[in-house]
């Protein structure tokens, strides 16, 4: 008789799981990166549209595309890097936009458009803007010029880090010599590999996470870095400035895709109108300290924002620098000199 | 003659291994800084963004939710499963479900998730707290029932004999004479079950489905791209929940002993 209790719990414990999702509002399924909607809009938008908003998160693009893949489903709204985006469209697993439910689309700024891969925003959107760029402690380097040479400098030697990424590192490599970071030329590439060695002789280590610790602290003098995260560590620490490179760099997007296996359609639909919207841009854009490339938003940004150069990039600079594009079968070519470039003595 | 010294020091340093990054982590999450850059002055302001982080609570709660469900049920399977094992251990047939009962001990998580999430697809069943469940209840049998079965090694079943030999019906036995002696095989195998589901990312990350995002999940995308000094705060929280909790189970246990 003593387990009739614990029963009775797993089958209310069952049940709850099940009435939760057959409530007659409208629910939204966002699966994105953990704080990507600044919560107020959320709020703001399910009164606007009746509707509830559930966001559930993944840490990187591979874990959440293995994960659909394999079959899960339920996701109206995806935030993945346009990569990504590239990869999951030739997989169709992504459903065409309908550019009428979009009217606030004549808002993104058509610059980025330029060197965006889905220019038509045929699939996908974009959302935010992050620059690769170079973050220095302004009182402690020396004559520094915004060029990927600085990795060559003695004097900062085993005080410098590379991101441990493979693109982005061989991607440096590549635009420092003035080739492009989506080279699949075996010979540029190992001149790339060259140069990555070169620097590797000079800087501390690859690190993606730590460099914001070490250069608020100062144990870094120069780290190769991503600007939203370096715009938090600015707040910290002012003595931190950030640069991008003059042969150019990485430019990573994050589109708004809806999957095939969308039950909400038209509210995915809504509410990339609604992030589209240049207040709600604007809002998102000082929340998350990237930038969302919405052309009427910027007007609406503090100043402080407008005239940073870890958001906003000069056009020559953006003419020069790319968004990584998918390789297909040609990643192998990465990795391999990536390993070398690892494993080297 | 003189005793060495070395236990003592591989005692201290081995503790000092278990419980430094604990500190560190509890002392930093009263840090106002973001990155833990050196000490800032004493804050509360992460426990105070907590409040206002609803996600997380409700991470908190399907975690919560999940941990106490998966348990129940499987401290009852695995139970079972024990005795039965036990009982007949020479049988074909249970040597055969030792064998069954066993496997998901060494199964690779990663394989397990997988598989799970594709059994769930083809069935065509909605991905939520639901599945979770299941999965958790799944690997979870498993550990009770060794647990229990490990307890069951030394229990003599003429006391079952004697009780019944004087008079007592199925209903008591089990209850008055059963229960009571194996008790401490099964708390502990519902200890085990608790902790396994409560912080399991791998399994959960593949059949979680929308709304039925767990803690681990959440604390895992918040290391990339989220605030690191929340983490502290509520590992903090977190640690504090669970020494208290254990602190009151072995009182209880004592008590009884």
């Amino acid at each position: 008789m003593k387990k009739r209790p614990i029963l009775a719990l797993l089958v209310l414990a069952a049940a709850a799981s099940f009435v939760s999702c057959g409530r007659s509002t409208p629910v939204l399924n966002i699966y994105t990166w953990a704080e990507y909607f600044k919560p107020d809009i959320i709020r703001r938008f399910e009164r606007e549209n009746g509707c509830r908003v559930v966001i559930d998160t993944f840490d990187s693009n591979e874990a959440m595309y293995a994960k659909l893949k394999a079959g899960a489903s339920g996701y109206d709204l995806l935030t993945p890097s346009s990569y990504m985006v590239s990869l999951m469209s030739s997989q169709e697993m992504l459903q065409p936009l309908d550019h009428g439910l979009l009217p606030n689309l004549t808002h993104v700024d058509p610059e980025y458009l330029k060197i965006a891969i889905d220019k038509t925003m045929h699939h996908s959107v974009p959302y935010m803007i992050v620059n690769t760029g170079l973050a220095y402690l302004k009182s402690k380097v020396a004559d520094f010029v915004p060029s990927w040479s600085m990795f060559d400098r003695a004097d900062l030697k085993g005080r410098m880090t590379l991101l441990n990424d493979m693109r982005e590192t061989i991607g440096a490599g590549l635009k420092s010599l003035g080739y492009s970071l989506n080279s699949t030329d075996p010979r540029e590439l190992r001149q790339a590999k060259e140069v990555v060695l070169r620097w590797r002789a000079h800087i501390a280590k690859f690190e993606n996470e730590q460099y914001k610790t070490g250069i608020a602290s100062g144990e870094f003098l120069l780290v190769h870095s991503y600007s939203g995260d370096i715009l938090q560590v600015q707040r910290e620490n002012p003595d931190v400035a950030f640069a991008i490179p003059r042969e150019g760099t990485a430019i990573s997007v994050d589109d708004l895709v809806i999957p095939k296996t969308s039950g909400e359609v038209r509210l995915a639909h809504a509410f990339i109108n609604f992030l589209h919207d240049p207040r709600t841009a604007a809002e998102n854009t000082v929340f998350l300290s990237y930038l969302c490339p919405n052309k009427e938003g910027y007007a609406l940004l503090p100043a402080e924002l407008r005239d940073n150069p870890a958001v906003f990039m000069n056009p020559e600079l953006r003419a020069r620098s790319e968004i990584f594009a998918d390789l297909g079968a040609d990643n192998a070519l990465y990795v391999k000199i990536w390993d070398e470039i690892k494993s080297a003595k | 003659m003189k005793r060495s010294r070395l236990p003592l020091l591989v005692t201290i340093a081995v503790l000092f291994f278990f419980y430094l990054p604990i500190i560190i982590l509890v002392v930093n999450s009263f840090n106002a800084s973001r990155f833990g850059t050196g000490w800032q002055g004493f804050s509360m302001r992460w426990y105070a963004r907590l409040l206002h982080e609803p996600e997380i609570w409700r991470a908190a709660r399907n975690s919560l939710v999940i941990a106490l469900g998966a348990t129940a049920l499987s401290v009852v399977f695995g139970t079972t499963a024990a005795f039965a094992l036990h009982r007949f251990a020479r049988s074909r047939l249970q040597r055969f479900h030792y064998g069954l009962v066993y496997t998901p001990l060494v199964v690779p998580e990663i394989l397990m998730g997988i598989s799970l999430l594709m059994a769930f697809a083809a069935a065509g069943v909605r991905l939520g707290l639901g599945t979770i469940f299941l999965a958790h209840v799944t690997f979870c049998v498993s550990f009770v029932a060794m647990t229990v079965l490990a307890r069951l090694q030394d229990f003599d079943f003429a006391v079952i004999e004697a009780a019944q030999d004087l008079g007592a019906g199925w209903g008591t036995t089990l209850r008055k004479v059963f229960l009571p002696l194996i008790a401490p095989g099964i708390l502990a195998g519902a200890l085990l079950a608790f902790t396994l589901s409560i912080d399991d990312f791998v399994i959960t990350f593949f059949v979680a489905g929308p709304g039925s995002t767990t803690l681990p999940i959440r604390i895992y995308s918040m290391i990339k791209y989220g605030s690191p000094p929340l983490i502290n705060a509520l590992s903090t929280i977190l640690l504090t929940v669970t020494f208290t909790a254990v602190a009151i189970s072995q009182r209880i246990s004592r008590s009884k002993g």
